[in-house]
């Protein structure tokens, strides 16, 4: 890269030389003050993160993977979140299943066949400010078209609010993440990859096949696992959608399940934290401990395949 | 195909494989108690339960004892309140309303209009539990006059309970209230026990007598800290050296050392809520809790017969003392059964 | 052998597979333009009938209290006000003091170390900050310093959602940062001045309109946060005025509630209505915020 940001030896050198021997209390007051907003960010996650183990452990200890392996219920020693994980499991397979190829494919167009006229920039102006549109304004629109097109389909007691109008939402609402970062990966191809590409013969689709998607394929990665991620923790467009925040019991297969009534583990986190029941408590923060470890396992495997995969060209 | 492609590849056969894996042997797992515990028969269907966040407990208790042996069954269980509750049910999109006060007229005409018929099950007893803070020394018996003062609709904008002193006078009630603010919590108008406290307190009536109009008269005081959430009220009541509030006997219950039980009194001496007081109605504002069945739907859905069944039998309705609310007495219980059983 | 014209201009089945191919990702593309319309059209419709058909007063009385037919929208608006206020307040020096460390005071082997903080904060999920805010914001901070502030409160909620924001505004704040070209910074140190100086009297300026994107753009997110206020806020279905101190109800909050009840309720016919209302409102509220903060981050990425 360019730019060098000077070192502190050699500016502190220069500055001293320059100002004699008077000391810079204001200078180090200033970055300590800096330096302690890192140091409160990094409180807090410890507060936070420590509080949730310390009142989660304990279920850990004493039930183990049952835990994880119960149903809901309405007595504290036998609640689990097996549904939870079981529901989240599932609309992200929905969300990688729709999100991923339409909003891989629609980078690839922005990037790769459009010129640049005033509709591509007013497409990219529109999907920028999709991402920043609030998650619950997209449960707003699972509910008026998914919920109410899927209501006859799925029958009276369920009228829509199913996996599958949740899994759509949820979709929809990662849509735009995943259009971004894949655009980004896409633009760090250099343009020499394509030129080569072209300079034998093939067209447009051949060498993005060929070329630039394999290049840009640990970017793309990346950024959709990031999203899965950020996928998983939505809790508000579930509610809208109708996810079930009371008992849930059902033996329904796993293709049935999806015109059910259906439930996550952050819909599950929700309802527990507001029950008055103090066994609840440690329940869910065993549960958000469930939570934090499949989204530290999902950043993870984005960070390993960021780092495999980037090769220099 | 290249690196990045078959690492994606492997990701996401390895996911699917793990949830089909994961999905495919989640067949009846409910981790207790297996199968044998009571039910007869094994049933299959589906059945949604809506309504009283007051009842929703039992419901859930119920239901979960009930799938241990029909683990084929599909049941919700929710809990928005016992006037959403009869909406769902009226709009036919559920197969019981669970209740904490029985059905209102216009909500049994509404479902009368819309076709749907129903038995009333009477399942509990339940009492509303008047609250304020424990260091609140100057209250702690109140009675229906004083109830009507400080909530009542006539108690817009009264700000210290000592505010309420003038009407209670008026009404019969004792009056002599500290010059403390009045810090109201309590459930809002999508509660059951919202509407119960108004029956059972008398307060209609009371706001009838006194003139004021009939839309009003049904309605407390509309300038209170509201919630569905049974937790926030209490919270509520914690939080404050002079409050008050209300919430039904099982949570006031668990509320435990941050809140103080008022005893009421109806015209009898103070009484104070507790399982007795309120299985012989002695203590003012008990009440009874209902579950509404859809009829027709028993008729197509072997799994809803089964499942009523099996809430008034001993086994299930032990789910009520389960969830801390007070059992019917012995013979309530037997009127309940027959009328179920006389479908 | 020198080939013709003819013989570069490839096989017919190559070119309609080219045209297939452009025509499927042309298609993912304009989805995102359906999209989009898709959520004013099905905000608009139901946002429109509950206007037409809610009597003006219903909007401007005294607390919102949509199963009473009372819609006061000073009341949730001025929830969000304060909410978002309280989360600026928490998460501008987090946000710009630790951008600010992260761009001109560490070290590599210092960014590598502390950078991660930020990017596991923002990897947090709402629902467990509104645990957060419960469990610990409430009764530790908010509690102790105001002796008589209840457990929900739009104060709690607000502290929360400024720590959720934190990591937005410090990650544009410090590309901003980043993207001040050193010959700029070299100037001013080679005129003598101190580190201090120069970060604020010529990074920060230089980067000034990045900075107010990040601040932006952080107020959007704020706006638009419904976990933490339904958890800690006193999620209630009714709430009257928005004292920092008192439990309160935001825009996004108001919807939650009324999502979690039934279709209808008793009395007041369009309560449901009014979810798509307010739901329009916040949309219009971000959108407006969001195209803003395109303005400034176009000024800054255009200017290096």
């Amino acid at each position: 890269m360019a730019t060098v940001v000077p070192t502190s030896s050699a500016t502190a050198a220069v500055e001293r030389a320059l100002r004699g021997r008077r000391g810079d209390w204001k200078g180090v007051a200033f970055q300590a003050a800096l330096l302690a907003t890192l140091v409160t960010a990094l409180l807090i996650l410890t507060v936070l993160i420590g509080d949730v183990i310390r009142t989660g452990l304990p279920v850990f200890r004493e039930r183990g993977v049952d835990f994880i392996r119960s149903d809901l219920s309405s007595f504290a020693v036998r609640a689990g979140v097996w549904q939870g994980i079981l529901g989240s499991a599932t609309l992200m397979i929905f969300v990688v299943a729709i999100a991923f190829p339409v909003g891989i494919g629609a980078a690839v167009y922005i990037e790769e066949y459009a010129r640049d006229t005033r509709l591509t920039r007013l497409i990219n102006a529109n999907i920028r400010n999709l991402a920043g549109v609030p998650s619950i304004v997209y449960g707003l629109l699972g509910l008026a078209i998914f919920v109410k097109a899927l209501g006859a389909v799925t029958g009276p007691d369920v009228e829509g609010r199913s996996l599958i109008s949740a899994g759509l939402t949820l979709a929809i609402m990662v849509l735009p993440i995943v259009i971004i970062t894949s655009a980004e990966a896409l633009r760090a191809v250099p343009q020499s990859i394509r030129e080569a590409g072209y300079g034998v013969g093939a067209t447009r689709w051949e060498v993005i096949r060929s070329h630039v998607l394999p290049y840009a394929a640990p970017g793309i990665l990346t950024g959709t696992v990031l999203s899965l991620a950020r996928a998983m923790g939505e809790t508000a467009p579930l509610i809208l959608v109708g996810a079930t925040t009371g008992f849930l019991g059902s033996n329904a297969g796993f293709f049935e399940s999806f015109s059910e009534r259906f439930t996550a583990l952050p819909i599950i986190i929700f309802r527990w934290a507001s029950l008055p029941d103090e066994r609840f408590r440690a329940l869910t923060a065993a549960a958000i401990m469930v939570l934090l470890a499949v989204l530290l396992l999902m950043n993870s495997v984005a960070i390993v395949l960021r780092n495999r995969y980037d090769r220099k060209w | 195909m290249t690196k990045g492609t078959r690492a994606g590849g492997i990701l996401a056969g390895t996911l699917a494989v793990a949830l089909l894996a994961g999905a495919c042997s989640d067949d009846g797992s409910t981790t207790s108690g297996g199968s044998g515990g009571g039910g007869t028969g094994v049933a299959s269907g589906e059945i949604v339960v809506s309504g009283s966040s007051t009842v929703e407990p039992i419901s859930a208790f119920v239901a979960e004892l009930f799938r241990e042996s029909n683990p084929d069954v599909t049941i919700t269980v929710e809990g928005p309140g016992t006037g959403d509750g009869f909406e769902l049910f009226c709009g036919g999109e559920t197969d019981i309303s669970d209740a904490s006060r029985p059905i209102e007229e216009e909500e049994a005409k509404a479902c009368k209009d819309a076709g749907i018929e129903y038995v009333e099950l009477e399942i509990a007893l339940d009492g509303i539990t008047v609250m304020t803070s424990p260091v609140n020394d100057a209250a702690t018996c109140l009675n229906l006059g004083d109830l009507y003062a400080l909530l009542g609709p006539e108690s817009e904008g009264f700000g210290t309970w000592s505010d309420a002193d003038a009407l209670a006078q008026e009404v019969g009630g004792t009056g002599g209230f500290p010059d403390a603010p009045l810090d109201v919590t309590g459930p809002g108008e999508e509660s059951g026990t919202y509407d119960a406290i108004i029956d059972l307190a008398g307060i209609e009536d009371t706001a009838l007598d006194q003139g004021v109009s009939e839309d009003a008269a049904g309605a407390l005081r509309p300038d209170y800290q509201s919630s569905p959430n049974d937790n926030v009220i209490i919270q509520g009541i914690e939080g404050s050296d002079s409050s008050l509030g209300w919430v039904g006997f099982a949570y006031a219950q668990n509320a435990g050392e941050g809140v103080k039980e008022l005893e009421i009194d109806g015209g009898d001496g103070c009484v104070a809520p507790t399982f007795d007081t309120i299985a012989d109605a002695s203590y003012p504002l008990s009440r009874s809790l209902y579950i509404y069945v859809n009829t027709a739907k028993v008729a197509e859905n072997a799994a809803l017969a089964a499942y009523v069944d099996y809430y008034l039998s001993d086994e299930g309705i032990s789910s009520v003392s389960e969830a801390g609310y007070v059992d019917l007495p012995a013979d309530r219980l037997e009127a309940a059964r027959s009328t179920w059983s006389g479908m | 052998m020198i080939a013709s014209p003819i013989d570069l201009s490839g096989s017919p089945a190559r070119h309609r597979r080219e045209r297939l191919v452009r025509g499927a990702f042309f298609g993912a593309a304009a989805l995102s333009v359906v999209v989009s319309a898709a959520i004013v059209a099905s905000l608009l419709g139901r946002a429109v009938t509950f206007a037409l058909d809610v009597e003006p007063g219903a909007l401007w009385t005294d607390g919102w209290s949509p199963r009473r037919g009372q819609y006061d929208l000073r009341t949730i608006m001025g929830g969000t006000l304060m909410v978002t206020a309280i989360s600026m307040v928490v998460a501008t020096p987090l946000g710009l003091g630790a951008a600010i460390y992260l761009s001109e005071y560490a070290g590599p082997r210092a960014r590598r170390r502390l950078k991660p903080i930020i990017e596991i904060l923002a990897g947090i999920p709402s629902v467990v900050m509104g645990f957060f805010a419960l469990a610990i914001v409430a009764p530790e901070l908010v509690q102790r310093l105001w002796d008589s502030a209840p457990l929900f409160t739009l104060m709690a909620a607000g502290i929360a959602v400024g720590i959720l924001v934190t990591p937005l505004v410090a990650s544009i704040a410090e590309d901003a940062m980043h993207a001040v070209p050193s010959a700029l910074r070299e100037a001013s140190v080679g005129l003598g001045a101190r580190r201090m100086t120069t970060t604020l009297r010529v990074v920060v300026p230089a980067a000034l309109s990045g900075i107010v994107a990040a601040l932006i753009i952080g107020v959007s997110r704020a706006v638009g946060e419904t976990m933490v206020v339904a958890m800690a806020a006193g999620g209630t279905g009714s709430a009257q005025g928005f004292l920092p101190l008192e439990p309160g109800q935001t825009m996004t909050g108001a919807m939650a509630s009324l999502a979690t009840g039934s279709d209808q309720v008793k009395g007041a016919e369009l309560t449901f209505e009014a979810i798509f209302f307010v739901g329009m409102l916040l949309f219009v509220l971000t959108f407006s915020l969001n195209v803003v903060s395109e303005r400034f981050v176009r000024r800054y990425r255009n200017r290096y």
